[in-house]
């Protein structure tokens, strides 16, 4: 994970992330018990979404007319559904999905959201205005509408739900972005830079955003969370990919009608998602703690 | 700084709509109609102008006139449908507001008095687990056990209290989670200061020091936490109303989005702006009131605190 | 205390029983909420099943299917296209006002210039050819001969009578403010919440036994069942076949089945490459488990179609065969066509959750013959758009009826004047099925349109522009003491007769 190999130049000030630093944070962030679960349970995620066709018993699209609302049974350990799949398999399927999407959508955000951001808080003046205003714009619209909105002028499909949730990402991302730039473009080190005649370019990419990594870490953690949640609410209303790729939000929706008789069909997707945003949440709370001192120990 | 933002807002939306395929037209006059009059309709609604005529015209009518203009689809003022729809949002955000703030802070308070304990990462635990929930699917579950299996609660309507028990809960839970937490935190910050010891070594009674002392003085991360929430909520809880077949702000949107029904998405959605931009106001002025050094700050310099909300 | 408590509960609870069974009130769970109650500005069934309470139509179709005058006493055919309408006398409107010819000729002027999501009710009638006789005779001329336009003066949205005074009183309002002269007068409609409906004593007709109608929308299948067994609702429409059991296994409850005129079809574009070799077309139609997939979306309820008509609806050929489901003949099929390795389609379809369970199905018995093909779930409004641009290869479509006429279910759907900008999505262009078409409207014999029309179901049949896949069959659920509830066909039900027992 690049995590760990924070960019180190040698540089002016604190911007260096040296070695006593980085054992600091790995002692406090794997202390945590929380953050080990999350690890492992994120790790399992990838390896299922890696390796799916190898640990699915079944195609996620392999119907069985002649079997179908099955309850959980020996052949399919989560039953199966209206047209006779394996449940299991689909479930195991969608995870490839949800990663792609967490982390795509996560990309973008902070890619186009960092972007604005840093430039807004780093220049300041006009540029910052202009930019704070659009993103008060875009926050006084409610994000799952403004996600739904962009996702219904995409139209359907897997690439443009993640585009919606990505880019519907962006004003938050923005916004947590120039809050840091902010604080730290007040700083000495930067003065120090600038004295020597650094170009605003090289001090915002070189001082500034890497000193902002600490926040974008955490944020980005937590907002793959909120991806794979606002994917699935996508889906869960009908805007997001296409049958018969699954998707845990929409096997939740196709599950609703079944939801008496066949409740399992809504049991183990939703169980998927809360287990994995379970555990975003424990590793970005970890994380938040390693990288802010201020925050250890409480 | 309210008008501009609006003005953004309906700018972005009719951006968006603009975008979206689908033809308004069509979708009124239904599968049994002929060509010659969706192209008729299309016309008399104004769908062929170019995007700056018909955005000038609503931003005309709305700001000079005070008109959100006519639904297509019902044909009724977008200003009623969306006043037949705000009862239930409200409703709904305020029963789950005060729902979240009655259960979310006490449980916050008693979590930090006894941190580390056994009562402490329960709590802790469910509330990680209850912010993972999707909303949507907690409702599913609600229903099912409740309305299902138990009977005790229906499963649909927002009209009797009974009524509204299950979709507030649902609403309510995520948040709750995230204010136990809030108030955990902020509580246990405060505790730590001098004031407090100083309050403890004075003999005072541990109530008084935790409700008098630490409470007002670690309300502030909460309010702003409480009032975001109310203003989300107030933009419509999309997914519940979904699941509760509630009509509400949020479905009444997504059901124009899906229909095409511009003027009604445009008008929801800049009330939305409005309402969310209001309360955000009061949660302004709530911390001034509970903060006096913020007060002080505003007199200042005429600040501008601004909040968003968490996605 | 314990004792006290539970005696108190119990009262409260008997009288709150009682006060229910003896309530003068019905409680209707419906999928849809209405758009709005202007006959001229819906075409929903949502709103019109609410309209067909308040308005009624000149004409009628009666429990044996036969049209009937109704608001007109008296009909006759004159010469030159004109018919001659005589109304009831003494009927008035919720207003008060009495009804006259003037309304009816305000009403249609109003339906030929203001009403185009009716238009097809009342196109055929010339503007210029209403002439009002005295207040309770007129005559109306058609522009060319129609077998069907008085079926079409019986419609239950378009063809509905306003009054002339109501309407301008209301003016843009009127869709929320509708007046007619139907056995219930509307109260109130809280959108998303209910609709509320009261017994017109005044009605000119035999009046409804019920006071008050309260029409719920309920979006959630699930919901209205559970509605229905919790006692929200007396009388719950469309419930889905899985609660089929759960509500005939209730004691306290009952099901009415009920044969509507819907015919859901897979279309092919016959226009495009490959499907526009006929064998490429039959051999999808082989590769079809019909049976199968009626079983697996619409659990056994209705039935596998065989021809485009419905069975409901005059002229169906009931020598029709059954769909034919032979996967070997397909392939050799495909074989024959040049196309032994298979090829790739694009399956489109709306968000209707059966028809997008029809086309996940379809796609695995097509990969069965070695075709591949991916599916696009498009929303309404774009879906219209593709089909009738004929951008897609395969797709679901649904056709219901309107009136009790063949010619609807086809004219629109596969006279090839309707590519483009109509109906016929699957863009067949047949001489001989247009022509067939044609006769079928223009003539007035009965005889001799059933064998118009036997000839048209063969023709299409043999050409495979679609595969039948499912004849709808609506089931409406009711507490076991409620009586005379009925539905037509055509999906539109009647309140007036219910009543409690």
């Amino acid at each position: 994970m690049s995590l760990f190999s924070t960019p180190g130049p040698a540089g002016v000030g604190e911007d260096c992330a040296d070695d006593s630093r980085l054992r600091d944070f790995a002692a406090v962030f794997f202390r945590n018990r929380m953050a080990k679960a999350g690890i492992f349970i994120l790790a399992v995620l990838i390896v299922s979404a890696v390796f799916a066709p190898l640990i699915a018993p079944y195609e996620y699209d392999e119907q069985d007319l002649l079997a179908t609302l099955e309850w959980p049974s020996r052949e399919h350990i989560f039953g199966t559904d209206e047209f006779g799949r394996d449940i299991f398999s689909r479930v195991v399927y969608a995870s490839r999905i949800s990663v792609m999407v967490g982390i795509v959508s996560v990309t973008i955000g902070i890619f186009f959201g960092g972007l604005l951001g840093a430039a807004a808080g780093f220049y300041g003046g006009a540029a910052d205005d202009v930019v704070m205003r659009c993103i008060d714009v875009l926050l006084a619209i409610p994000a799952i509408l403004f996600a739904i909105a962009i996702a219904a002028s995409l139209g359907p499909g897997l690439f443009n739900m993640v585009l919606a949730v990505g880019i519907s990402s962006i004003p938050y991302y923005a916004r947590i972005l120039r809050g840091s730039v902010l604080s730290i473009r007040e700083q000495e080190f930067i003065e120090a830079s600038r004295a020597v005649g650094s170009s605003n370019i090289r001090i915002l990419f070189r001082h500034v955003i890497p000193n902002c990594l600490a926040p974008i870490i955490v944020q980005g953690t937590l907002g793959v969370a909120d991806g794979i949640l606002y994917a699935a609410a996508l889906s869960f209303i009908g805007l997001g990919i296409q049958p018969p790729t699954p998707e845990w939000g929409g096997m939740l929706s196709g599950g609703r009608s079944f939801i008496r008789d066949y409740s399992y069909m809504t049991l183990f997707p939703g169980l998927a998602i809360v287990i994995t945003i379970l555990a975003l949440n424990f590793v970005g709370d970890a994380l938040r703690d390693a990288l802010d001192p201020k925050l250890r120990d409480r | 700084m309210l008008i501009p933002v609006l003005v953004g807002v309906a700018f972005v939306i009719f951006v968006l709509l603009y975008l979206t395929p689908g033809d308004p037209a069509r979708i009124i006059l239904g599968t049994q109609s002929t060509p010659e009059t969706v192209k008729a309709l299309r016309a008399e609604m104004g769908l062929d102008d170019p995007f700056i005529v018909q955005f000038g015209r609503y931003l005309f009518n709305v700001f000079f006139r005070g008109d959100l203009g006519r639904t297509y689809v019902t044909k009724t003022l977008v200003t009623d449908e969306i006043m037949s729809a705000f009862p239930q949002t409200l409703k709904l955000a305020f029963w789950s507001v005060l729902l979240l703030s009655a259960v979310g802070i006490p449980v916050g308070i008693v979590s930090a008095i006894k941190q580390y304990s056994l009562l402490d990462n329960a709590v802790m635990l469910l509330a990680m687990i209850a912010t993972a929930m999707p909303v949507f699917w907690l409702g599913l579950l609600l229903i099912l056990l409740f309305s299902v299996h138990l009977g005790w609660f229906p499963s649909s309507g927002f009209d009797t209290p009974m009524s509204m028990v299950l979709p507030c809960v649902a609403v309510a839970t995520p948040s709750m989670a995230v204010v136990v937490r809030m108030t955990r935190s902020s509580m246990l910050e405060v505790i730590r200061q001098d004031y407090i010891r100083t309050a403890r070594a004075k003999g005072q009674k541990e109530s008084v020091i935790i409700l008098r002392h630490a409470l007002i003085n670690a309300l502030i991360p909460i309010i702003t936490i409480i009032g975001l929430q109310f203003g989300v909520a107030l933009g419509g809880a999309v997914l519940t109303e979904s699941v509760f077949s509630i009509h509400g702000l949020g479905r009444l949107m997504v059901d124009g989005i899906k229909m095409r029904d511009y003027p009604l998405v445009q008008g929801g959605v800049l009330y939305t702006a409005f309402a969310f931009s209001v309360v955000n106001l009061f949660v302004d002025i709530l911390y001034a009131y509970v903060d006096p050094r913020i007060k002080a700050q505003y007199q200042r310099a005429g600040g501008t605190k601004r909040t968003a909300p968490s996605r | 205390m314990k004792k006290v408590l539970a005696l108190a509960f119990t009262i409260v609870c008997i009288a709150a029983g009682t006060a229910f069974a003896a309530s003068d009130t019905l409680i209707v769970g419906y999928e849809y909420d209405a758009t709005n109650f202007d006959p001229h500005q819906t075409s929903d069934i949502g709103s019109q099943n609410i309209m067909v309470q308040i308005y009624d139509p000149l004409m009628k179709v009666n429990e044996k299917g036969e049209l009937v005058p109704h608001l007109a006493e008296r009909v006759e055919e004159l010469a030159n296209l004109t018919y001659k309408f005589t109304l009831r006398k003494g009927v008035k409107f919720h207003n008060g006002e009495t009804l006259k010819a003037s309304d009816v000729k305000f009403t249609f002027l109003r339906a030929i210039n203001e009403g185009k999501a009716i238009n097809y009710v009342v196109s055929n009638i010339d503007p210029d050819g209403i002439t009002i006789i005295d207040d309770y005779t007129f005559t109306v001329k058609i522009k060319q001969p129609d077998a069907s336009f008085l079926a079409y003066m019986a419609h239950y949205g378009g063809a509905c009578i306003l009054s002339e005074k109501a309407v301008k009183a209301a003016g843009a309002d009127y869709g929320v403010r509708p007046v007619g002269t139907g056995p219930y007068r509307f109260v109130s409609w809280t959108k998303g919440d209910k609709i509320v409906l009261e017994r017109n004593d005044d009605y000119w007709g035999e009046k409804a036994k019920i006071k008050n109608v309260v029409v719920r929308p309920i979006t959630e299948a699930t919901n209205r069942t559970i509605e229905l067994e919790t006692g929200g609702v007396d009388l719950a429409f469309s419930i889905q076949p899985l609660d089929l059991g759960r509500i005939e296994g209730n004691p306290k409850l009952k099901i009415l089945r009920n044969k509507d005129t819907g015919v859901y079809t897979i279309g092919m574009n016959t226009e495009r490459k490959p499907l526009n070799d006929i064998r490429v077309r039959q051999a999808i139609s082989l590769a079809i488990d019909a049976a199968a997939l009626n079983k697996a979306v619409y659990r056994g309820i209705g039935s596998v179609g065989r021809t485009v008509i419905p069975p409901t609806i005059p002229y169906y050929d009931t020598t029709a065969p059954e769909h034919e489901y032979d996967p070997e003949r397909a392939k050799k099929l495909l074989d024959e066509a040049g196309y032994a390795d298979g090829f790739k389609l694009i399956l489109v379809s709306n968000e209707n959750k059966e028809r997008i369970d029809t086309m996940t199905i379809a796609q695995n018995m097509l990969k069965k013959i070695g075709i591949d093909s991916e599916i696009q779930v498009i929303e309404w409004g774009v879906y219209l758009d593709k089909l009738v641009q004929g951008d897609y290869d395969l797709c679901t479509g649904g056709w219901s009826c309107s009136i009790f006429d063949p010619d609807e279910a086809v004219y629109g759907q596969y006279h090839s004047s309707e590519i483009d900008n109509g109906y016929n999505w699957v863009r067949l262009r047949d001489e001989q099925t247009d022509k067939l078409i044609e006769d079928g409207r223009s003539n007035t014999d009965q005889a001799k349109r059933a064998e118009i029309y036997k000839a048209l179901q063969l023709r299409i049949r043999e050409l495979y522009p679609v595969v039948v896949t499912q004849v709808g069959e609506e089931l409406i659920g009711m507490k076991a003491n409620l009586k005379g509830v009925s539905q037509n066909a055509l999906q539109i039900f009647d309140l007036a007769e219910a009543y409690f027992e």
